[in-house]
């Protein structure tokens, strides 16, 4: 995977978000949502980001289509660095990324009816000569799952599920070849949240669609993805492959959320792996790597800086001092799945 | 379990809503046993009938909108708290049992501080003395593990993360210590780390106060993780009901069956392998079908399940029934 | 579209709302008449003209002695005095369709002088201490009813319309208080409507586009409407108002719909700016953006249309607030001038007041009270059907 020219990169992205205050209206501090983030997706990659609440992984995928302009730091879409774009040169990119969003009731305009939503889009950017137009949007509403008479209805008269399937519908519209998913099944209920996955990996394939998933749920992530990124208050702290996810994480808190997760079946009840303590504030994050409040394994070299992403072999890479050097990789990772337990 | 007597019996609750589109019921004679130092499961979707199920328990339901039908019986401690008066009911919510809700941002008030939000339930449901209720406050949040007890008590919610508030919340409801405890969907609004800290924490106040636990929730790795029996509930009907092991190793109703293999498992991955579902959504309870309330979406559905409403049979296992005519055999 | 409108949840539960739909019955009642008025079936010359003597009590009052003597000397003292000027005069009097029965004035005047003289003995002998007695009472009588006989009721229409003109009474200048009263209502609909659509079109406009822009626009709007919020409203409304004192628009409507407008546009803008900030945030106009939609495409589109529900909210609550204000400030006399409106009848009706007459202000009053009462009931039960909250 990492051999083939990477669709997207980001490279040491940043946001900052300015909190103002005071009569002045001055800067007076700033929210450290994104801090330094390198991923790299291939073309046909499914890429998930998952982090908890904090963490900064939706303000990632803001960034990267340019709902938030980053901070610093370059997103490049083959090879063009969307950061510099102005709103006009932006255009061409805004059909090939698309986002699909989390909460499938402020996601859609209650005024107006899907067909109408799908038109405007296909309108704006010329997808298809007028005279094509309405069987395109036929075509779409049938291709998420939708009945043909849903054209016609407006928002509230249909499901929480059924809405994400219009949301995704509006992306697919333009025709992108890269999906940012941002917690799309979150809100949904169980039996539903299963429907949404599947025709999203249904449209992936079908499709051939790059896709970064962001997730708070490990489950879903390993389920869908090819890879995992880890977040943990703007830092990437893992990034490896989903397919071994328990055997091979490495990084603490990897293993923290792994542990953290309660199993489906009550004949594998454990004890749940508890981290003590809260996320530090965005505002005021600790020197060195943010995890330090709550690591077991901290160490006095990690209050003085992030460590680096250090290049495990396999696309893992690990953000640890206390993780052993890739030298060690194969006796480590015995070690790491024998701690899962 | 089957010997002891239960603390909480529940029969043929029903409790109906008056709507702008006529009377719906959401909860429809359900009926279960809750037994002293039990955590009892009560899973479904959305409008399934959980919250109602629990909010009914304690009449917490707005009363000019909702009504129990006569049958209706909550059986407490020897009282039917179905028919308890307002004044009667009050002395019991709080005091004998009590409640902790989904979103720990707005159960608590923000203009109060923690001790003093503690010490007013104090004050109503005990006669200790001012500074015994503030020895007392500050023992609770010790006992639901609060970092620094004694400094939180003067702080105000807002200073607090969303795990805290939620240890306040349980330690508000246990401050009386409480026969019942009911927790409404407690872990729902928090990160999955914080979920552990939590769940963690109501399995040991379950050990040492010997509380009994209603745990609501729609997260099945929840129950598996903490609940010893499970009531699964379906657009406002109970349809199986079953210790954990049972339910989650050999569930009886097609629905349970396949909610349970719509989650992805951990460790346990193959891309691109679709997730069972379940086709369609819950039943309009405004438009229930005749018959099995399942019956749409159900993948083994029959001519009798469309005419004839299935009821909650033991079908040969007493601890295992589930409302359905033709439940799955694990045999 | 209708039918879906109206078989939808709200308008089924608005329809079961049973003071909601006499409220709408009586604000359809009123905008009849608005319209009607309007296009002319009340015109201005005729709230300024004589339909009676001076103080006519309305319908359901019996007129003292005295005022029954001040009614007779109007109707004989009318006929006498254009008969004394002659012919003309006598043919030209017309006290709104009521005719003298004579067209000659010297035919007239044999009449009306023996008339005139037992009428000044009953009123004489009414001025007396003990007023008068039985035998007096029944020469006024007798008096009161040749006095009509020298008039002339029209017939038909103008009939009709004279008689209903005299049932609330006229006011100190013989006007008629049913019709200045009827009058007003299209002048309070005018204002209502101007100064409610401009106020919310201004506070939309101004709202959306700092709360969608932000920055400096922002800043600038927020920092206009605080400064105008700070003075208060009635001596922003005085000041706005006496700003046309001299001007060729003195006496037209303007002056009020101006003062209104620039007090009135801070409360839609508020509201409105807030909901923008809101709606802003929201998924749909992200995705909106990520379409690579542009700014004024979003913001009229997907964004000002679902702030629908707030503008018709402050059009009817800025509808009613400026049917009150205009009151105060015609009664201050800074409002409506050259045409009568609820304010100016409450204001002229302050002499009356004192004399113990109440038909005039208890007209405009009542006439204010129904409208503002039934859109108070009605804004109620429209945003109990349709606020979503409610819904559910």
């Amino acid at each position: 995977m990492s051999s083939s020219q990477p669709l997207l990169e980001l490279e040491n992205v940043v946001k900052h978000f300015p909190v103002r205050g005071g009569i002045l209206n001055r800067v007076v501090s700033r929210v450290h949502a994104v801090n330094g983030v390198t991923l790299s997706v291939a073309r046909g990659e499914t890429l998930g980001i998952v982090g908890e609440s904090g963490c900064g992984k939706s303000t990632l995928g803001k960034c990267i289509v340019q709902l938030h302009r980053a901070t610093s730091g370059a997103v490049r879409y083959e090879g063009t660095d969307l950061t510099q774009l102005g709103h006009g040169e932006l255009m061409p990119f805004r059909r090939k990324l698309q986002m699909i969003f989390q909460d499938p009731y402020s996601s859609l305009n209650p005024r107006q009816t899907v067909g109408a939503l799908l038109a405007e889009v296909i309108r704006f950017h010329s997808i298809v000569p007028r005279a094509e137009e309405s069987l395109f949007i036929d075509e779409l509403i049938q291709k998420v799952g939708l009945r043909p008479e849903s054209r016609d209805k407006y928002p509230h008269e249909f499901s929480g599920g059924q809405r994400q399937r219009i949301g995704i519908a509006r992306a697919l519209a333009v025709k992108p070849d890269f999906l940012v998913a941002d917690e799309p099944v979150s809100a949904l209920d169980v039996s539903i949240q299963a429907q949404v996955l599947n025709l999203l990996m249904d449209l992936r394939d079908e499709l051939g669609l790059t896709l970064i998933f962001i997730s708070h749920d490990l489950k879903v992530v390993e389920h869908f993805c090819d890879r995992v990124a880890v977040l943990y208050l703007g830092h990437v702290v893992e990034e490896l492959s989903s397919d071994e996810l328990h055997a091979t994480a490495r990084h603490p808190y990897t293993r923290a959320l792994l542990g953290a997760n309660p199993i489906n079946d009550p004949t594998e009840r454990r004890e749940l792996a508890v981290l003590e303590g809260d996320v530090p504030s965005p505002y005021d994050p600790p020197p060195g790597c943010p995890f330090t409040t709550r690591c077991p394994l901290v160490e006095d070299v990690c209050h003085t800086a992030m460590p680096p992403l250090v290049d495990h072999g396999g696309g893992a890479r690990v953000a640890c001092y206390a993780v052993d050097a890739p030298s060690e990789v194969r006796p480590a990772r015995e070690a790491g799945a024998s701690s899962a337990g | 379990m089957q010997e002891r007597t239960p603390i909480l019996e529940v029969r043929n609750l029903s409790t109906s809503f008056r709507t702008d589109r006529g009377v719906v019921t959401a909860v429809d004679d359900v009926s279960f046993d809750l037994f002293r130092g039990e955590t009892l499961g009560i899973v479904g979707e959305s409008g399934c009938g959980k919250t109602v199920t629990s909010k009914s328990i304690l009449r917490l339901l707005p009363e000019h909108l909702s009504f129990h039908s006569p049958e209706s019986r909550v059986m407490f401690e020897g009282r039917n708290l179905a028919k308890l008066s307002e004044r009667q009911m009050r002395s019991v919510r709080g005091d004998r049992i009590a409640m902790i809700f989904q979103e720990p941002m707005t159960s608590l008030n923000p203009v109060f501080k923690i001790g003093w939000q503690l010490d007013e339930a104090l004050r109503y449901h005990t006669d200790l003395d001012r500074s015994a209720r503030r020895r007392r406050a500050e023992e609770m949040l010790d006992l639901v593990e609060m970092p620094n007890a004694k400094e939180r008590l003067d702080e105000y919610p807002h200073q607090l993360s969303g795990g805290m508030r939620q240890r306040v919340m349980i330690a508000m409801a246990l401050c009386c210590e409480p026969d019942i405890l009911i927790a409404d969907e407690p872990t729902t609004a928090l990160d999955v780390t914080i979920q552990a800290q939590i769940l963690r924490l109501m399995e040991n106040l379950k050990r040492e106060l010997d509380t009994a636990i209603i745990l609501i929730t729609h997260d099945l790795g929840v129950v598996a993780q903490v609940a010893d029996r499970v009531l699964v509930m379906y657009a406002g009907r109970v349809i199986e009901e079953g210790t954990v092991f049972d339910l989650f190793r050999a569930p009886r109703h097609p629905y349970t069956k396949a909610l349970l293999d719509s989650i992805p498992r951990a460790g346990n991955r193959r891309r691109g392998q679709r997730l069972a579902t379940i086709p369609g959504i819950v039943p309009n309870l405004f438009e229930l079908p005749a018959g099995c309330r399942f019956q749409d979406r159900c993948l083994h559905v029959e001519e009798r399940c469309r005419t004839e409403e299935p009821a909650h049979l033991a079908h040969g296992d007493e601890t295992h029934p589930a409302r359905c005519h033709f439940p799955l055999d694990h045999a | 579209m209708w039918r879906r409108i109206l078989g939808s949840r709200g308008v089924s539960k608005f329809r079961r709302d049973k003071f909601a739909l006499v409220s709408l019955a009586v604000i359809v009642v009123y905008l009849g008449a608005a319209i009607a008025v309007a296009l002319g079936a009340i015109s201005r010359d005729e709230t300024f003209a004589r339909v009676g003597p001076n103080s006519l009590v309305g319908f359901f009052e019996t007129p003292t002695v005295e005022q029954r003597i001040a009614y007779t000397d109007f109707y004989i003292d009318q006929v006498r005095t254009a008969g004394e000027r002659g012919d003309d005069a006598l043919r030209a009097l017309d006290v709104y369709g009521l005719e003298p029965r004579f067209s000659e004035a010297e035919a007239a005047l044999a009449v009306v002088e023996p008339l005139f003289e037992r009428f000044e003995a009953v009123a004489i002998a009414s001025e007396g201490d003990d007023g008068l007695d039985a035998a007096g009472l029944a020469r006024l009588s007798e008096v009161e009813r040749e006095a009509r006989t020298l008039w002339v009721e029209p017939s038909g229409w103008q009939g009709t319309k004279r008689a209903l003109s005299l049932q609330l009474g006229t006011d100190r200048q013989g006007r008629s208080i049913l019709l200045r009263a009827l009058y007003s209502i299209k002048v309070a609909a005018q204002i209502g409507l101007v100064a409610a659509l401009f106020s919310v079109v201004i506070g939309t406009a101004l709202g959306g586009a700092a709360a969608y822009f932000g920055g400096v626009v922002d800043h600038a709007i927020v920092w206009l409407y605080s400064t105008f919020s700070a003075i208060p409203y009635i001596v922003l409304l005085m000041v706005l108002a006496s700003m046309f004192l001299g001007s060729p628009v003195e006496n037209t409507l303007i002056p009020v719909y101006v003062a209104f407008c620039m007090t009135f546009w801070i409360g839609p803008c508020r509201v409105i700016r807030g909901e923008v900030m809101k709606l802003r945030e929201l998924e749909y106009v992200q995705a909106a953006t990520t379409l690579g939609f542009g700014r004024m495409r979003i913001l009229l589109r997907h964004v000002l249309p679902n702030t629908l529900h707030l503008m018709f909210i402050n059009f009817s609550l800025l509808f009613i607030g400026a049917i009150k204000a205009e009151v105060i400030l015609s009664f201050l006399g800074l409002g409506v001038k050259d045409q009568p409106s609820w304010g100016v009848m409450i204001k002229e009706a302050g002499q009356e007041v004192i004399g113990g007459f109440f038909w005039q202000i208890g007209a405009a009053t009542f006439f204010m009270f129904v409208l503002v009462l039934a859109f108070n009931v009605l804004s109620d039960a429209l945003q109990d059907a349709f606020d979503p909250k409610h819904v559910g």
